[in-house]
């Protein structure tokens, strides 16, 4: 029996790359998250920062990602593996973990949207104590998990097949979010301009010039931007593995880019306006938490749309229709982000979706049953996802900064090897001058880009780009520091809310991680002894430990020479059809164990 | 708990599979038909688990000995830098009355240890702590401010009352652990700041909130003194606010000596009645300190202790009144000897040796003990109380007349210790002087008793003039009322010499209030009392967040009405409202509830105007004043505001709303425009471009190329 896939698995044109990257993108954040900033951040103030952010963080971060993955043609694993050398798998790993750890709770997260579409289509919101509705599902564990489950189910229904699945859900789903959304805004905006004014709109497009001057709303720009075109995430990096030979990296990251953005725009637009209309203190409803504003707020305020209980059903179908279809989009995503890494080490596809799946529902249980408390106006709240996302949320920063990592890496090889041929001099000046360069000339400007990527974008990754991570992390750890008295006890790991147990469990799982590269990620333990491996696992002759094989999603044709890369030489690093030495069925089995 | 609730999560995140619904649940065995507490508190609060941590004895669990306690003193003053100053003894130099004093001098005569003792302070509202303001070479101390109120209070003068030092150590942790803070839910159920000491809202009952009401019967009195919630109950007078303390602490400076009497105490502890001294002598033990009595002469500190005869009872060796009258409890022979035994049957009054006739010539004009300390000229020359009979001749009270008259930070001369207190054992009583005389009453009477019945009210002990209980002579009260005018009480604490261990918490919980009335009254006592006598200051009001209307643009004017006799101060140091902010975070947690973060508290001074009032309980018309607190139009979230008032003579704060260390919370919403329609359109046009321009451009780039590209066949997947 092989288990070896035979050749590689890619979209079907163009627009499903997009389409697909665009779903992974757009997500919750979008919806719920973009409005609050924009009520906390002082309206149209916070448009400028965040603008400027997409260009200067999420987009250049993007075309990093679509580049190394057009190159790779592998999962995060085994993109760095590739490009930064077998030592950096590790890297990888973490990338791949942030985004599975997320996905998690992200699941639970998306359960509760699609539980409020059946709520919205079935008139469960008309006339109702939202908070009543919103206590009674969250306390009722069958409920969420049930819902949660529907999501993972969906989930797994579009990515079994491979990209072409993965593609066709994501075009309908996208284009039903655009068609929902642009529903919502008429409907909001009819609301708002009841009155002859258009209250949100004029808040959401004007700039408070005070508030521009402060650092914390370019922080807030700078990290709305980051989290919300999943920029580091490694979903571009997996996306690209599916691209099509000579496709354009740049114009898709700007693509993506705009596109997450401008579907932020009209759905900011059209909340803010919702709420604007019918709330007497709309800033104080769109300040409070994502989740307060959307299961509680928006549904009272929908339920005052136009058109009486036509409009009412409309507008809460389409809303939680588009922010569900958000959500699994972004779940697809997610999962395909693991099941990647699993099918370039040979795991079967469906085995690796099994599992995956599997490990994204059980783990993802104790949020939806675990520490529901109640919160000082009588809101019911998770308090076990709360704390999943307050120790993982940041982590997809050091994802973002291990791709920068990879690309220094590989100017500075570059470099290097030019200065021993006596091509170039040393020094800082010529490393500026030469060696900065390499990554966007090699990967980037490849001659297939419509797009070309000026040099610009070598200072934005090496200097730009390790200045906003230091401001990020120093900011959201500085504030989460200084707001424990004494400050130190932040630093208590026991505390669930404080920064000792993001970084208690970072540093357990970047422990193992680095600890496994040698182990798991490059090199495989091989059972040779006699009968099944577990009748043998505790005799050290049974096992020896081979290097691992790493299968590349090539298509027929591409031009995706690895030689100059760190990754270059490993024998082991082969395209799908091809056999690996010392490949053999054993393989299989022991990887099953492995990951079990 | 919290560690265990780490090691849950840790478990949860890394082996989600073992499903524990359990958390945070409690069961009971056979449980009874009402509430337990740990269906209403935390299970910190409900198991008496003190939220400052450390040993049984820092937990009250144990008695603090000398050295444990000064320890502890130590740490603390060493954590809380900003407000605490360890100190032991004074420094010495030339005295009020002109003598030579050393550190020495105050150390007493058998183990030589000085009295430690802590000076407590903010600084003021500039918060210039403990080590800012004037320095005092005498006493030792800094944080020394003219224009901010002392008080002395002084545990453990007889050696063998031992929760009399207990009581101060509550005291201290209480301030070291809650200073700074505000807004803390002490008891874990919820509300914050619900239930303050005393009968706050006049039910009758010291449980505002009704928590401890609410429990089934058979867990009201669970410090088992036969009173259903009464103080020293769980749930009864258990959630004061914080910030009461804050501002206390920040307006005053607090002269806090837990164990005057440490050669005694040590005896006490280590010879006299060796553990468990709460069973082999509840009711007796060392009272007095370890002054040589003879037969050696001083020193004479290789000697052993001679139970008979040594030791001087310093709650009798003050000046005021010394050794007057006769009869009372002071021996009938000064310097007799009593046999131990009686000593312990309590037959001798030996145990009350009031010290050493003075047969000095104080003044030097020749004769002796011819103006004893009574506050009059008894021999006309034009001098008062120039040459003393006796008293002050132990070291421990020559510490506490040179503390007192030496900390004279205004340097008026007068004691800056406008109240004092002492604390003994036992009998559950407040007392206020006179001790020295029966059937006769101080000028102060009516309002010595109305704070006693304060006191007397937290505590359910009884208020009653010292002498009654029965007289004395040179005891620390009528020696700080009748020469320094400072309001003094002894408070008997308890129910034994020596408590049982499981006593020392709770007993020390339900005196807790004390000393934080005293020090809140310590500015003014004597105009407090009469203001409240009158109960004018319950009449005044601070307009309620309920009747406050916010307008629709510009300032929020936060009115009080005062009554036309109250002495105000139009001083805005002293008489303004306090408020700050509260907004939502910018960065909101995502799934959690609402996070809020306070700006810091901000004051803003009253004006008056002409506007007329009616009081409260007596439909009186009153004035109106008014802050108008600039709160910006474009700010959107909650205000809190309270006022704070001074009188004309110094008496700061009388606080609204009531219980002091509370405030009204308002919501505010946005009152700005939203923003101007041109510039809107404008900016709406450049981001439109931006965004959906760029988008735009893109997408027609990618539709160009496309046409250029040949049509790939699709490829089969297999596996």
């Amino acid at each position: 029996m092989n288990h070896l896939q035979k050749s590689s698995d890619e979209f079907g044109s163009r627009i499903g790359l997009i389409f697909a990257a665009i779903g992974a993108a757009i997500g919750t954040g979008n919806i719920w998250r973009f409005p609050r900033m924009v009520g906390a951040n002082g309206g149209g103030t916070f448009l400028i920062p965040w603008l400027f952010f997409l260009f200067i963080w999420s987009i250049p971060l993007v075309i990093a990602e679509f580049a190394i993955g057009k190159r790779a043609r592998t999962g995060t694993v085994g993109a760095f593996r590739i490009f930064v050398g077998r030592k950096f798998a590790w890297m990888g790993l973490w990338t791949a973990w942030i985004s599975t750890a997320i996905g998690f709770y992200y699941a639970v997260v998306a359960g509760w949207c699609v539980k409020y579409f059946t709520l919205g289509a079935t008139n469960g919101l008309a006339n109702v104590d939202t908070v009543e509705v919103w206590n009674a599902f969250l306390t009722d564990p069958g409920q969420v998990i049930l819902f949660q489950f529907i999501v993972i189910a969906i989930t797994i229904m579009a990515i079994w097949k491979g990209a072409k699945a993965i593609e066709s859900v994501n075009i309908w789903m996208m284009c039903s979010l655009f068609v929902m959304l642009f529903t919502t805004l008429a409907l909001a905006l009819w609301m708002d301009f009841s009155d002859g004014s258009l209250d949100g709109a004029t808040f959401m497009f004007s700039i408070q010039w005070d508030l521009l001057a402060e650092p914390e709303t370019w922080i807030n720009g700078l990290s709305q931007s980051a989290w919300s075109c999943s920029a580091g995430m490694g979903m571009a990096i997996t996306y690209a593995v599916y691209m099509r030979k000579d496709e354009d990296t740049v114009l898709n990251a700007a693509t993506m880019g705009l596109a997450n953005n401008s579907i932020s725009i009209i759905a900011g637009l059209a909340v803010l306006s919702a709420i604007f209309a019918a709330s007497p203190d709309p800033l104080a409803v769109v300040t409070g938490g994502s989740s307060a504003i959307t299961f509680l707020a928006l549904p009272e305020v929908f339920a005052q749309a136009p058109g009486g209980a036509g409009g009412r059903w409309v507008m809460m179908t389409a809303f939680f229709l588009g922010l569900s279809f958000a959500a699994l989009t972004s779940m697809i995503s997610t999962v395909e982000l693991c099941v990647r890494n699993f099918v370039d080490h040979g795991i079967e596809r469906n085995k690796a979706v099994a599992f995956t799946a599997t490990a994204i529902f059980l783990l993802g249980l104790p949020s939806t049953f675990v520490w529901i408390k109640m919160d000082a106006e009588g809101v019911a709240f998770p308090a076990f996802l709360e704390v999943q996302d307050h120790i993982w949320g940041y982590g997809l920063m050091f994802s973002g900064l291990f791709i920068a990592f990879s690309i220094w890496k590989y100017g500075y090889i570059k470099w290097c090897g030019m200065v021993e041929a006596g091509e170039i001099e040393g020094g800082i000046p010529s490393f500026i001058k030469h060696g900065m360069s390499g990554f966007r000339d090699d990967f980037i400007n490849t001659g297939d880009n419509d797009l070309w990527v000026p040099r610009a974008w070598d200072f934005i990754m090496y200097f730009a780009f390790p200045i906003l991570f230091t401001v990020l992390i120093v900011s959201y750890f500085g504030d989460l520091i200084s707001s424990f008295d004494p400050w130190y006890t932040a630093f208590n790991p026991s505390d669930p809310h404080g920064a000792g147990i993001i970084l208690l469990f970072w540093g357990v799982v970047a422990a193992l991680f680095i600890g496994f590269n040698d182990y798991v990620l490059t090199r495989r333990p091989v059972y040779l002894g006699e009968g099944h491996w577990i009748t043998g696992l505790f005799d050290r002759g049974n096992w020896e430990m081979r290097d691992a094989p790493l299968f590349r999603n090539v298509p027929e044709g591409a031009e995706v020479s690895i030689d100059a890369l760190p990754g270059g030489e490993d024998p082991q690093i082969v395209e799908v059809g091809e056999v690996p030495e010392g490949w053999d069925d054993v393989y299989g089995e022991v990887m099953d164990a492995e990951l079990a | 708990m919290r560690n265990a609730k780490a090691i849950l999560l840790t478990l949860l995140l890394f082996n989600s599979l073992a499903l524990t619904g359990s958390i945070g649940m409690t069961t009971q065995d056979d449980p009874p038909e009402g509430l337990a507490p740990e269906d209403i508190w935390s299970l910190d609060y409900a198991n008496h688990f003190y939220p400052w941590g450390g040993n049984e004895k820092i937990q009250f669990k144990e008695f603090h000995d000398y050295f444990t306690m000064r320890d502890r003193m130590m740490q603390l003053a060493e954590q809380n830098d900003n407000i605490m100053s360890f100190h032991e003894g004074l420094n010495g130099g030339t005295n009020a009355r002109g003598e030579e004093t050393t550190a020495d001098t105050y150390k007493g005569w058998h183990y030589s240890h000085p009295s430690p003792w802590m000076k407590i302070t903010g600084g003021g509202e500039e918060l210039e702590g403990v080590y800012g303001g004037e320095c005092n070479d005498f006493v030792g101390d800094c944080g020394n401010y003219e224009n901010i109120p002392d008080i002395q209070l002084v545990g453990n003068h007889h050696a063998r009352e031992w929760m009399s030092y207990e009581v101060p150590m509550m005291f201290l942790e209480t301030i070291a652990y809650y200073y700074g803070t505000a807004g803390i839910d002490n008891d874990g159920d919820g509300l914050i700041d619900e239930d303050t000491w005393g009968d706050s809202d006049g039910d009758g009952q010291l449980d505002d909130d009704g928590d401890c009401l609410s429990l089934d019967p058979s867990f009201q009195d669970s410090n088992g003194d036969g009173e259903l919630c009464g103080p020293g109950d769980l749930g009864v007078d258990e959630d004061f606010p914080e910030q009461q303390i804050t501002d206390l602490v920040n307006t005053r400076e607090i002269y806090l000596i837990p164990m005057l009497n440490v050669d005694g105490n040590r005896y006490d502890r280590e010879v006299f009645c060796p553990e468990p001294a709460w069973e082999s002598c509840p009711s007796g033990g060392w009272r007095k300190n370890l002054r040589n009595n003879g037969p050696e002469p001083l020193p004479d500190l290789t000697q052993n202790i001679d139970e008979d005869c040594d030791g001087v009872d310093l709650n009798r060796n003050y000046q005021f009144e010394w050794g007057w009258p006769l009869g009372a409890t002071i021996p009938l022979i000064p310097g007799t000897c009593t046999p131990a035994e009686d000593e312990r049957a309590g037959i001798s009054n030996n145990d009350v040796y009031t010290g050493p006739f003075d047969t000095s010539d104080n003044d030097g004009d020749g004769l002796i003990n011819e103006d004893n300390v009574d506050g009059e000229d008894d021999d006309n020359d034009g001098k008062v109380d120039e040459d003393w009979a006796g008293g002050n001749s132990e070291p421990e009270t020559r510490f506490i007349q040179d503390l007192t008259e030496m900390n004279d930070d205004d340097g008026d001369g007068a004691s800056d210790y406008k109240a004092t207190l002492t604390w003994h054992s036992y009998s559950e009583l407040v007392l206020y002087p006179w001790g020295h005389c029966t059937g006769c009453e101080t000028p102060d009477h009516a309002e010595l008793i109305y704070h006693g019945n304060k006191m007397a009210e937290m505590t359910t002990y009884e208020n009653m003039q010292s002498s009654d209980l029965y007289p004395t002579t040179g005891d620390y009260c009528d020696w700080h009322y009748g020469v320094h005018d400072s309001y003094c009480y002894t408070i008997e604490i308890g129910t034994a010499f020596h408590q049982r261990p499981e006593d020392i918490d709770h007993i020390a919980v339900r005196n807790l209030g004390i000393p934080f009335y005293m020090v809140q009254i310590s500015d003014n006592p004597r105009e407090r009392a009469q203001i409240g006598i009158q109960e004018i200051d319950k009449s005044q009001w601070l307009i309620s967040s309920e009747n406050l209307s916010i307008p629709s643009d510009g300032w929020v004017p936060i009115t009080m009405c005062i009554a036309p006799d109250f002495p105000f101060t139009n001083d805005q140091n002293h008489t303004h409202v306090m408020w700050r902010t509260v907004k939502p975070t910018r960065q909101q947690s995502d799934f959690g509830p609402k996070e809020w973060i306070e700006a810091d508290w901000e004051m803003t001074g009253f004006e008056e105007t002409q506007n007329n009032c009616t009081l409260k309980d007596n439909n009186n018309t009153g004035t109106t004043i008014v802050a108008n607190l600039p709160v910006p139009d474009d700010f959107s979230g909650k205000l809190h505001y309270k006022s704070m008032l001074g009188t004309r003579s110094g008496t700061f704060p009388f606080s609204y709303p009531e219980p002091a260390g509370t405030y009204e919370e308002i919501s505010i919403a946005y009152r700005a425009p939203y923003g101007n329609t041109f510039m809107a359109l404008l900016l709406f046009f450049i981001v439109a471009t931006a965004v959906w321009g760029g988008l735009g451009i893109a997408l027609k780039i990618m539709v160009d190329s496309g046409k250029d590209e040949p049509q790939l066949g699709k490829k089969e997947a297999q596996g």
